[in-house]
């Protein structure tokens, strides 16, 4: 059989089978089992758990689990609420101070976690209250931080990245500076989408600013310029060369810990267990679909799929533009159904080279890549964000929250077309501070 | 068969415990890798092999025990959408690919593990760690990740758990 409709068949079997409800590592891991199976006969099966092992046997996948750690840290203490308070208060003559300051905290708790349906926890149990409170309507305040909650997958440090570094071999370094300007880009395009709508709702934006002393506004700082300092550490260790992102992210896990048993007095053991289990469940979904895709993808390489679906798309010699936004739509659909870490791992071997090939920057294209996800993040089916913010808010319909979320869908839509036009956005930090890649 | 899956409900927990104790060293040994290598300038031997061997052995080993909390991300959206009967039997089709996946990742880790440990292979560097051990993770979690495997789908069959852990009548949720 040709290798391409091996390919096109495995497709349509790994469709069906993670259709079942199985979990995705399983899912991917039976599929990858069966065909070669089928193809090479029982007896290619035994490298199953030397391939399943050796993928995840690398020392760069370490900084998955200390990351997680790190945002299981900040997010089981109350982190997220003096984050948000702290820039409440500081914003609070900002016009629209209120959304900004919760978009504001979005981002920099994502920083720090990592995590899209955790920022959305943390955060939304404070801000989308209090939004509501002062009179926004439901749609704004709870689309806001959706939206604002997937920033957590494209600003550094982004687990997201790492899996994507992993699988192209690409530079986790260069990686999460290539996100660092879009997420601000698209921090900036949420929040000015929010002022504008809460403007055309007639909210005069000012009036809804309270009274904020200096003094409380320098008595919160203490409880938030120390997680800031571990983000700003984090970055200046990996981009002045000094560490790994491994190390540097058990360092981090390190200080976040102690961090939070100093500051919120999390010291019991119970509270450091309950982190680290929390942590454990996360990091062995996720290093479960990584070693699957070793799999998957050993698999894909063995039939020589990965190699024939490249070949026959440079043969089409389709213009790259269309093929962007093809690659784009795949993605975007991909997301939908799949977590993102899964739709990185058995794309991203297939893609990668077509990209490359096409001549397009694969920095720049995980940043493409990773908006894609975000939008995945809070559009049904599976937008993990909405049904996290309809458990903070359980009285406001998901259909609300939908449509309040849609607007910044469009602004990440709008965010990949500014990319496109502007690659340098993603591309120049990287170059500047890490030299041509 | 009550008595059966409880007791591969305490094992499973036990290596939840277990994986969670690795990721626990893994931090701590990491942090003293950094201080080792960057403020005493001294050569870490054992700790990169170390850290390594310890995540895989957690995501292993911790693997049963996620799979008995339903913690496996997984694509829920045709079981959303089935009455609890076709749920059922859904569910019972995703468990046995599950268990396929499982005996062949099994089976093929306990050779590996085997192999290591009659020819004494070991690692290629100064500490030179016995590979069996790490490999050991694979027959213990991927072992117990058969059983409750098993187990869940005694459960299912038995009526004790619902498919996918959903409510019987749960609507779509937004409706």
């Amino acid at each position: 059989m040709e290798p391409l409709t091996i390919g096109i068949l495995i497709g349509i079997a790994t469709i069906v089978i993670l259709a079942t409800g199985i979990p995705v590592a399983f899912g991917l891991g039976l599929v990858a089992i069966a065909f070669l199976a089928i193809f090479e006969g029982t007896g290619s099966l035994g490298f199953v758990a030397e391939t399943f092992y050796s993928g995840l046997a690398e020392f760069t996948l370490v900084s998955i689990p200390m990351f997680i750690v790190m945002g299981a840290a900040v997010a089981s203490s109350p982190a997220g609420k003096d984050l948000y308070e702290a820039l409440d208060r500081w914003l609070n003559r900002v016009p629209g101070g209120l959304v900004i300051s919760n978009l504001g905290a979005c981002s920099i708790f994502a920083a720090l976690s990592g995590s899209s349906p955790a920022t959305c926890a943390a955060i939304g149990k404070m801000g989308i209250p209090e939004m509501r409170q002062r009179g926004f309507p439901d749609g704004l305040a709870t689309g806001s931080i959706a939206a604002g909650g997937t920033l957590g997958i494209l600003i550094p440090p982004s687990i997201t990245m790492i899996v994507y570094g992993i699988a192209t071999e690409t530079s986790i370094g260069r990686l999460f500076l290539a996100g660092l300007l879009p997420g601000l880009l698209l921090t900036v395009l949420f929040m000015i989408w929010a002022l504008y709508t809460a403007h055309r709702h007639g909210y005069s934006l000012t009036d809804m600013a309270r009274q904020v002393t200096w003094g409380e506004r320098l008595r919160i700082l203490p409880r938030v310029l120390p997680f800031l300092a571990i983000i700003v550490g984090i970055l200046y260790v990996l981009y002045g060369g000094v560490a790994t992102p491994s190390e540097a992210a058990g360092v981090g896990a390190m200080f976040c810990l102690v961090l939070v048993a100093v500051i919120y007095r999390m010291w019991k053991p119970r509270h450091m267990w309950n982190i680290i289990s929390d942590s454990m469940r996360e990091s062995v979904m996720i290093l479960m679909i990584i070693g699957a895709s070793a799999l998957f993808s050993y698999t894909l390489s063995y039939l020589f799929v990965t190699q024939s679906v490249a070949e026959a798309i440079a043969v089409l010699e389709v213009n790259r533009w269309v093929l962007m936004g093809i690659i784009n739509v795949f993605l975007l659909v991909a997301g939908f159904f799949l977590p993102p870490v899964a739709v990185i791992l058995m794309t991203t071997p297939i893609l990668l080279p077509i990209i490359t090939q096409a001549g397009f920057d694969p920095y720049w294209f995980a940043v493409i890549l990773t908006i894609n996800m975000e939008i995945g993040l809070i559009t049904p089916p599976v937008g993990l964000n909405l049904y996290v913010i309809n458990g903070i808010v359980p009285d406001v319909k998901l259909t609300t929250i939908l449509m309040g979320a849609l607007p910044f869908m469009l602004c990440m839509v709008l965010a990949i077309v500014i990319l496109c036009l502007f690659p340098g956005i993603a591309t120049w930090l990287p170059e500047v501070l890490m030299g041509p890649g | 068969m009550n008595r059966f899956i409880d007791a591969v409900a305490a094992l499973s927990r036990l290596c939840g415990v277990i994986a969670a104790a690795l990721i626990a060293s893994a931090i701590v040994v990491v942090c003293q890798m950094v201080v080792m290598r960057y403020f005493l300038v001294a050569s870490t031997v054992w700790q990169t092999e170390y850290v390594i061997f310890a995540l895989v052995g957690a995501t292993l080993i911790g693997s049963p025990y996620v799979l008995l909390l339903k913690g496996h991300v997984n694509v829920d959206l045709l079981p959303m959408f089935l009455p609890h009967g076709a749920r059922v039997v859904l569910a019972l089709f995703a468990c046995l690919g599950g268990l396929a996946f499982s005996l062949v990742l099994g089976w093929t880790g306990y050779e590996l593990f085997h192999e290591a440990l009659v020819n004494g292979w070991r690692t290629e560097t100064v500490w030179a760690l016995p590979l069996w051990i790490p490999y050991l993770a694979l027959p213990i979690g991927v072992g117990l990740l058969v059983l409750q495997y098993v187990a869940d789908i005694i459960a299912l069959l038995t009526g004790r758990d619902m498919p996918f852990a959903m409510e019987k009548h749960s609507a779509f949720e937004g409706e």
